[in-house]
């Protein structure tokens, strides 16, 4: 997770995103164990299928508030290069992966890893989008 | 954009984090807008303006 400055607003971006991802991990625990052990059929299967989605989204949604609350300027400027290297990166490898899969039969990948990709292009960008303004 | 952030922040013996705290910005954003590197909205630079009790025009200028 990219950092985040000691600001009221970074603390409150702590505190909720930590249960938030706590929330991800029992929900995913529910949603494997559930498949496994019930076999679900029917609407269910859709709803245990989104249930580790939900916090996941509630995350960006984290993000978001911050962005709204953070009255730092430079700091919400640092955060919002960084989403902005975060979505540029994630388009750029799922556009390259998707053609891959086309034209050179490479293993297909779940549109889950979209989400992942994000986290790690934005935490990649955000301390060299740091060291520009040293 | 060039300003006289270090030398109003020395006159008044404050480190760029005792600005920041007056600011309720980090030091990090304090040390971005002093090199000229990261320019303040309006409203930062009113607030710097009140700070040290100049007009904004005194404390920067437009020259790159």
């Amino acid at each position: 997770m990219p950092c985040i400055p000691a600001t009221k607003a970074g603390r409150r971006y702590v505190y909720r995103l930590a249960p938030t991802m706590a929330i991800y991990l029992v929900f995913l625990f529910i949603a494997q164990w559930s498949f496994h052990h019930l076999h679900p059929t029917g609407f269910i299967v859709y709803v245990l299928a989104v249930l580790p989605a939900l916090p996941l989204i509630g995350s960006l949604i984290v993000v978001g508030l911050y962005i709204t609350e953070e009255s730092d300027e430079f700091e919400r400027s640092i955060l919002v290069q960084s989403m902005l290297w975060g979505f540029g990166g994630t388009l750029a490898v799922t556009t390259i992966w998707g053609f891959l899969e086309d034209f050179a039969k490479a293993p297909h990948i779940s549109t889950f890893y979209v989400y992942v990709f994000f986290w790690i292009f934005m935490g990649i960008a955000q301390p060299f989008i740091r060291m520009r303004y040293q | 954009m060039k300003n006289r952030l270090r030398i109003l922040r020395a006159e008044h013996s404050w480190s760029q984090a005792d600005l920041a705290e007056r600011l309720e910005v980090s030091r990090q954003s304090v040390n971005a807008i002093e090199t000229g590197k990261f320019d303040p909205s309006l409203p930062l630079a009113f607030k710097l303006a009140r700070l040290f009790n100049s007009p904004i025009e005194s404390i920067f200028t437009d020259e790159e």
